[in-house]
């Protein structure tokens, strides 16, 4: 229930909620009339920025080659493969450290010490150590992936009220039961942001892997479409990779919001 | 200020009954703090009789709260035993059941579910328990918000859910820190009157923090006043009120002389 300086009769709230979903569709074909009348007007030249119909022709006849279908395959496996190995390790490694106080204070210097490392710097590493093929790109994504989930994993544990373990305790609850019935399920609106966070964190680690070194991938395409200087094709790759971005954050909101009903920080 | 009612805090239960639920012996808490240890409780000996409803009362720091932990088996004493008829208390019971200054609601949990939790916790088949379960959220005032969530309650109702959930286990004791401390005044008033009938018709022993004197005198048999620095026992009064009461006791004068005896009690600590 909202406090009373929250209520807002429906009607005011519904066309409130029409004149911003209104003013944002209107700031996006502001976007693409600017996109698409920049570079025909001359104002900006058509090889460095393309206007957007010829970006979506690319991007339809990109889509028809027979090679492209090989090469999403490529990255999306990366993606998924870094996003699922990463979150389950930042869970797994959250939770030991955050139930295992001795564990987190002997480790807790190197994650904040790993954490301040910019991981980018690994990728050329990555590729000496498992070549150029879909491994080191996988390592790349689980190695950034993971970190938004150890974090929010042990901020979430340990922001469990004390009363709530309390009321377990004058229960005789066992520690896992503590856990499972109460501290894990009130982490989990925090965890979820953290995995939200993974999944485009996944995305940037394989693409960067892509870059420094692969012979196949969207990144590869990318970087290939750059250098032949197809610029408009190189746009087409990156609203690619935006879609799969834009997919992955919104079905895990979805799930967030069909499983994690109860989080307070939502208003509707 | 000489006062026959008032007993004075040496040996004040030296002669505690039979019928003594709860008893401590001479409890002690010291806490290590970084700027030095602090004594949340010295030498504290109390006794609660079966089916009383007993007060601790007292300022901040007066260890009402450390020594309600104790009892409960929730915290260890430095020295001394707190003992439930008669056998030290090491760890919570069963027999006794806890409620917080908040409801302590799980969110993801209907009303229905959470006042099941301790069920699951035992070990109970949430099934067995669950006729038990519904009649007394009909009892505390909920029957039509069983499968509601915390968040759609307001805060009285909340803790008339915790409330719920700590009276279908049948608890031969209650313990109760500032239970409806977060409450209204109006919600809190009405929050006693129910909580008294209750434990007054399950024969409940009632163990109940609170600072404030007029809610500790009301719905009490014996109020046990504390002070800090170091956290101890000052006194402890009886309260012979008529039962059952209602708010028309307060025009008592006996009431208004017994707020005024605790809060002598308290001496300087107010």
């Amino acid at each position: 229930m909202k406090h009373p300086d929250q209520w807002t009769d429906s009607a005011t709230q519904r066309r409130q909620d029409w004149y911003f979903r209104l003013g944002a569709i209107g700031i996006g074909l502001v976007i693409l009339a600017l996109w698409e009348l920049l570079p025909a007007t001359g104002l900006v030249n058509p090889i460095i920025l393309p206007p957007f119909s010829k970006v979506a022709v690319a991007l339809y006849t990109l889509m028809q080659q027979p090679f492209f279908p090989g090469h999403l395959a490529v990255t999306f496996n990366e993606i998924m493969i870094g996003f699922v190995i990463g979150t389950l390790l930042g869970l797994g490694i959250g939770i030991s450290l955050a139930v295992w106080p001795s564990a987190k204070r002997l480790t807790y210097p190197f994650v904040v010490g790993f954490q301040a490392i910019p991981k980018i710097v690994f990728a050329p590493l990555f590729i000496a150590w498992f070549g150029f093929g879909q491994t080191s790109k996988i390592v790349m994504a689980v190695v950034i992936a993971f970190f938004p989930v150890l974090i929010n994993t042990m901020v979430g544990l340990e922001s469990v009220p004390s009363d709530a373990r309390k009321l377990m305790r004058s229960l005789k609850a066992t520690p896992l039961q503590i856990f499972w019935k109460v501290s894990f399920l009130h982490a989990l609106p925090i965890i979820f942001a953290g995995i939200q966070a993974a999944f485009t964190f996944a995305v940037i680690g394989a693409i960067v892997g892509e870059f420094v070194g692969s012979q196949e991938g969207l990144g590869y395409l990318l970087n290939l479409y750059n250098f032949q200087l197809r610029i408009d094709r190189a746009f087409a790759v990156i609203v690619i990779l935006a879609s799969i971005g834009a997919a992955g954050f919104f079905i895990l909101e979805w799930l967030d919001r069909k499983f994690i009903f109860w989080r307070e920080d939502r208003s509707h | 200020m000489p006062n026959p009612k008032l007993q004075l805090v040496e040996a004040p239960f030296a002669g505690a009954s039979d019928q003594s639920v709860i008893q401590t012996r001479s409890i002690s808490k010291i806490f290590s703090l970084p700027e030095g240890p602090v004594t949340a409780l010295k030498d504290v000996n109390i006794s609660v009789d079966k089916g009383d409803f007993v007060s601790f009362v007292g300022p901040s720091g007066c260890g009402k709260s450390t020594l309600l932990n104790i009892i409960a088996g929730l915290l260890p004493p430095t020295s001394g035993t707190a003992e439930l008829y008669g056998d030290a208390i090491t760890a919570p019971s069963r027999r006794m059941g806890f409620m917080f200054q908040t409801a302590v609601l799980l969110p993801w949990r209907t009303v229905e579910a959470n006042v099941l939790l301790p069920a699951e916790v035992y070990g109970l088949d949430p099934k067995s328990v669950r006729d038990k379960a519904h009649s007394v959220i009909e009892a505390v005032g909920l029957k039509d918000f069983i499968k509601a969530y915390p968040k759609q309650l307001s805060g009285g109702m909340q803790q008339r859910v915790a409330l719920a959930r700590v009276l279908t286990y049948e608890p031969e004791i209650l313990l109760m820190d500032e239970p409806f401390g977060a409450l209204d005044e109006f919600t809190r008033e009405a929050m006693n009157l129910e909580l008294m009938r209750i434990t007054q018709k399950a024969g409940i022993t009632c163990i109940f923090v609170t600072h404030n004197i007029t809610e500790a005198v009301f719905l009490s048999d014996k109020v046990v006043v504390m002070t800090p620095r170091p956290g101890k026992v000052s006194g402890v009064l009886d309260v012979p009120l008529p039962r059952p009461r209602e708010i028309d006791t307060m025009k008592d004068p006996a009431f208004a002389d017994l707020i005024f005896d605790v809060r002598s009690l308290l001496g300087r600590h107010i």
